[in-house]
């Protein structure tokens, strides 16, 4: 194995992801080779220093997200909604008028002349 | 998706107030932590994490569960750091947009860097905050898809499968992208400490 090979399978050989074959040879290469431990100490250490990086939200911030979802919703967001099926049931109103419209025309129909007859 | 965290997206669903809490408690600091890592700067970060949340909450009626939910939210972080980036890359620049991290504790109002100078010494402060500067420069200077892949997996320590369902990369690709990205960051930190 060399230097590149070596280099190259920093990152697996960190996250304990390489094959025991190429972990082996990668811990031999490092056995005999000062350069690519002062990388591998190297590598670590960024990879290291990278995990504490963490940055943590401002105190403020749940406050002001609410305070622009009132804004942008004028306090609609969080006003009780229709509990079928948690929106509005577009389908149901739909179909009710469908029905009606049915229950009418069946009226009409029974309400209506049932034909014209000739005069005698 | 566990049976908590689909109660959960069901109360939001269903407007809870304090399901939105929740949701923001739970999920505030890791998508504040990436946009701020994408972005450079506190005040674009708080911006668009706040914009992550408010496009969560409008679209949630949405989310059918085939994924986590926590991978579905840092993907919309992740979408909306990377068109903020574009839009401010087309502004003209006053050259603040990556902040420097004394200044950035500076704007926090946390108290934790008046005792850590009690604890250690304003030289050890002044050091770590160096060092996280430059640490924020050298990720910067990344283009945003190996920004996003050392920040999801080096800062926010997710697993490589989360990382595939927020960028739908293979794991193979985000392992090969990610090792050039640290080595990429490796260097340009050698180049300030030798």
């Amino acid at each position: 194995m060399d230097h590149a090979q070596a280099q190259n399978a920093f990152s697996d050989f960190l996250d304990g992801t390489l094959p025991d074959r190429e972990r082996v040879e990668v811990e031999q290469h490092l056995a005999v080779c000062i350069q690519c431990r002062t990388e591998l100490t190297a590598f670590r250490r960024t990879v290291g220093s990278l995990g504490k990086l963490k940055q943590p939200a401002p105190p403020t911030f749940l406050p002001d997200i609410k305070q622009q979802i009132y804004k942008r919703s004028h306090g609609r967001f969080f006003a009780p909604r229709w509990k079928l099926f948690g929106r509005i049931p577009f389908e149901w109103i739909s179909l009710a008028t469908i029905i009606a419209m049915l229950v009418y025309y069946l009226a009409m129909l029974h309400g209506a002349p049932s034909g014209v007859h000739a005069a005698p | 998706m566990s049976l908590a965290e689909r109660l959960l997206i069901a109360r939001l669903k269903e407007r809870d107030g304090r399901a939105f809490d929740e949701i923001v408690q739970l999920y505030g600091d890791k998508v504040f932590s990436l946009v701020y890592r994408m972005l450079g700067n506190r005040h674009e970060a708080e911006d668009v994490a706040q914009e992550v949340f408010i496009t969560v909450f409008k679209t949630v009626d949405g989310f059918r569960g085939e994924a986590k939910f926590s991978t579905w939210l840092l993907r919309i972080a992740a979408n909306q750091s990377k068109n903020r980036i574009k839009y401010l890359s087309r502004r003209p620049t006053d050259g603040g947009e990556v902040e420097d991290a004394l200044q950035m504790r500076a704007g926090s109002g946390t108290p934790a860097p008046v005792i850590q100078a009690q604890i250690e010494g304003p030289d050890v402060l002044m050091e770590a905050a160096e060092l996280e500067s430059l640490m924020q420069r050298s990720i910067a200077a990344l283009d945003e898809e190996h920004r996003l892949l050392v920040i999801l997996r080096d800062v926010e320590e997710l697993s490589y499968q989360e990382i595939g369902e927020i960028t739908g990369l293979p794991e193979g690709t985000i392992k090969s992208r990610l090792h050039r990205a640290r080595m990429a960051i490796k260097e340009e930190l050698d180049k300030h400490t030798r």
